[in-house]
């Protein structure tokens, strides 16, 4: 809650310099409603006499660049994800929006964001995710990563699952193309540090993508050994030697152990390592006892305890990974199969596109109810602080009743200007704040 | 023979009727036009009702218990082999369906074991025929097909990878049939690629004969399409981190270098391209070896100049761009090696 008061004070007098040089290349965008619900939530007093009743809340589209936002997929702590449309060749993905000054406030936040975009821009592979544009917004401070979309995260899926865990059959599928990106990344002298469930995504048709490279190193290519000496991942899946505070260790064998504790995790809903806080948790790391639940079968036992070797050189490589007969093994199938759930404040498990209602009003508007509100014209007037762009009023006979009409309450109408039929006219000054 | 085909037909059967069936084509000589087309349609036929027992039908799924006897009774008559030296007297479909039946079981797994795997590993006859099928046009993308379904069992790929029909390959990327070519340049970079750790050790063992005896032949070919896609995977080994050795090995031959440096000139913008990606690795090596080291500095300032007007309207590509300015700077820095 703290971040979001903050944001409403800094609101507008803070323009810190936020240069990305990487960035350099990004035309100027047009954006188009694109406004923060918290960025205008200036104090305003409404007289119930004002106050419209809407039944449904309206979607309001919203266009960054040639992207149509959807609704949220998931909030980070760089800022939210939204899904999106590309209106040029209709292709679903999804939009990382990074808040500079968030960014500003995660320790290395905009080192992170600057590395991981150039090393996502060289990464090709199917089970690496895939960077397809980013676009910045100056007036905003606000970065836009667009990237492959993915209808779910493993982390939420397990959360969703009754015992927390995945069936063996399933778990093995998603380890299987985890190794298969891991691999891809290690042969590119890339380092995640930062493999768990929560950075490993689901595409509709259950392709794995190993996601956020924020905390990745790239190796120097002709650096002889794969020696590290920094890491930012999360507690529960570092190594030892990590958690002991080693000055140096070796960068491939983090991975293999996270992935190790990501697939201990995967089949058994169960952590090795659990502490009550983080130095407790990285003590009991550093001691390196961990027991394998009884479930687990005598493969699988021995897959993860290979990975999980105490010393980093006894640690399995991928290609003992690959040659281990848990990872050949056909699984069978059983039907208890784990679901992505619907998204939160959604009851829709096929999470069908949430671009949908805004495409229409996008398109539609709210044509329909234009007549019914003519009367309200007078009092939308007080309510609009935005001007109204000319081309705006044109094609409708009572601007400001569009407003009015169209706004779910008063206080939402004086946030967001109401584009109207001529789109594109609109995108590119009408929405800058004066 | 009942009038509406065999439709129960048990694998049994099945697989007799096609070994019998191809047998027979097979003895035919080119006058006996007449009974071949009847043989090859049977052949044919059979193939087809194997394929659709493999794969299931629109009114019937597999069933894994046929599946299993079936393809014990192909191992058992041997007749993955006997389909492949056979492959050229199939009609077109009849080819189509024996890719399709040999990837098939190829896949199959019982727990940990691949059948097919180790059935093929103790027949490596079959993999030399698929590789000699890049000669005949009528079987070249088919043979492609189940070569590259191979490669994706690392037995399999370590057979082809240190037999000598590997070698093969160098000429069959380079003959005219452009898609013939491209099929085998797709197997080949499979080969090279796929099983990383497998790769890395035999470009390690076999560095001289790879490198300097073949592949050198394909980075001067004539062809552009050769010269490019060669290139350009070549740049990709080089910069792959399971590949280091063999890297450090190939930036360390002032030949590779001179080489490179003449692409950078080549007529083509796109070889040229590729060739920066391959030369920039010899340039950021933090430790030349003195051949490599004195060619740069006998070169610096034309390098220099060269470089700053090398595809400057690649101006959206940053990552070239960074690459290219830190090339400059580290030629321009460059200093002739201290004698002790």
């Amino acid at each position: 809650m703290a971040e979001v008061m903050q944001d409403e004070v800094y609101l507008n007098y803070e323009r810190p310099e936020f240069e990305h040089p990487s960035l350099d290349d990004i035309d100027p965008l047009d954006y188009m409603n694109d406004f923060d619900d918290d960025n205008f939530a200036f104090i305003t007093k409404i007289e119930s006499d004002q106050i419209i009743y809407q039944p449904q809340k309206l979607k309001r589209a919203k266009l960054i660049g040639k992207y149509l936002l959807g609704d949220v997929l998931g909030e980070g702590s760089y800022g939210k994800v939204k899904e999106c449309l590309d209106s040029t060749n209709l292709c679903r993905r999804a939009v990382k929006i990074l808040k500079n000054k968030k960014l500003k406030r995660i320790p290395n936040g905009e080192a992170n964001v600057k590395r991981e975009i150039s090393l996502l821009k060289r990464l090709h592979h199917k089970n690496v995710i895939q960077l397809h544009d980013v676009l910045y917004n100056e007036e905003k401070q606000k970065m836009y990563m667009v990237m492959e979309y993915c209808m779910g995260g493993l982390q939420e899926m397990l959360e969703s699952a009754p015992e927390k865990k995945f069936p063996i059959w399933q778990s093995h599928n998603y380890f299987c193309q985890l190794i298969d990106g891991l691999e891809y990344l290690h042969s590119q002298c890339i380092i995640h540090k930062d493999i768990k469930p929560g950075n490993l995504l689901l595409t509709n048709c259950q392709t794995l993508k190993i996601t956020d490279l924020g905390v990745a190193e790239a190796l120097d290519p002709f650096a002889e050994s794969d020696v590290c000496r920094t890491s930012q991942g999360s507690p529960a899946f570092q190594p030892p030697e990590i958690a002991n505070g080693d000055d140096t260790f070796l960068g491939f064998k983090v991975d293999i152990w996270s992935s190790g504790v990501t697939l201990f995790n995967l089949c058994s809903g169960k952590y090795p390592f659990e502490g009550d806080n983080i130095y407790k948790l990285f003590e009991n790391i550093g001691k390196g006892e961990y027991s394998i639940p009884e479930e687990m079968d005598s493969l699988l036992s021995d897959l993860i305890t290979g990975m999980m070797q105490y010393k980093a050189e006894q640690r399995f490589t991928i290609s003992q990974i690959r040659n281990h007969d848990w990872f050949r093994k056909k699984h069978p199938l059983t039907l208890d199969y784990v679901h992505p759930p619907p998204l939160p404040g959604s009851e829709d498990c096929t999470r069908t596109m949430t671009v949908l209602p805004y495409l229409d009003d996008l398109h539609r508007g709210e044509e329909d109810d234009l007549g019914d509100y003519d009367d309200e014209a007078v009092l939308s007037e007080s309510l609009v602080p935005h001007e109204v762009h000319p081309e705006v009023v044109e094609c409708t006979p009572a601007p400001c009743t569009a407003e009015t009409a169209s706004a779910p309450s008063p206080t939402h109408s004086q946030t967001k200007p109401k584009k109207k039929g001529n789109v594109k006219k609109f995108q590119f000054n009408a929405c800058k704040p004066s | 023979m009942p009038l509406f085909g065999g439709k129960h037909k048990t694998p049994q059967e099945l697989v007799r009727n096609l070994k019998e069936a191809l047998t027979y084509l097979a003895s035919l000589n080119d006058r006996e036009e007449k009974k071949a087309a009847k043989a090859s349609d049977d052949v044919s036929k059979t193939l087809l009702a194997i394929k659709n027992m493999l794969y299931g039908s629109v009114d019937q799924d597999p069933q894994t218990e046929v599946n299993t006897q079936l393809a014990q009774e192909m191992y058992s008559s041997e007749m993955l082999l006997l389909l492949t030296e056979n492959l050229p007297k199939i009609d077109f479909e009849g080819k189509k369906d024996v890719s399709q039946i040999f990837s098939n079981l190829l896949r199959r797994k019982i727990g940990t074991r691949m059948p097919t795997v180790d059935h093929i590993c103790q027949r490596p006859r079959i993999l030399k025929i698929l590789m000699d099928g890049y000669k005949n046009q009528e079987v070249a993308l088919n043979c492609g097909q189940m070569l590259r379904e191979c490669c994706r069992h690392e037995d399999l790929a370590r057979r082809l990878l240190y037999s000598e029909d590997f070698y093969k390959l160098f000429k069959y990327v380079e003959v005219s049939t452009f898609d013939i070519a491209s099929d085998a340049f797709s197997t080949f970079k499979d080969l090279l690629t796929r099983h990383k750790i497998l790769c890395a050790e035999f470009l390690e063992a076999n560095y001289d004969k790879v490198f300097i005896d073949h592949y050198h032949e394909l980075l001067i070919s004539d062809n552009y399409v050769t010269q490019r896609q060669a290139l350009k995977l070549l740049g990709e080994l080089l910069l792959d981190r399971h590949n280091f050795t063999t890297m450090t090995r190939y930036i360390s031959n002032p030949d590779n270098l001179k080489l490179m440096m003449n692409m950078l000139r080549s007529k083509s913008r796109n070889i040229q391209f590729e060739a920066f990606h391959v030369f920039k690795v010899f340039v950021a090596n933090p430790n030349k070896p003195k051949p490599i080291l004195e060619i740069l500095l006998r070169n610096k300032e034309r390098l220099v100049d060269f470089l700053s007007k090398f595809h400057n309207d690649r101006s959206e590509d940053e990552q070239f761009n960074d690459e290219k300015a830190y090339l400059i700077k580290q030629i321009k820095e460059l200093k002739p090696q201290e004698e002790h």
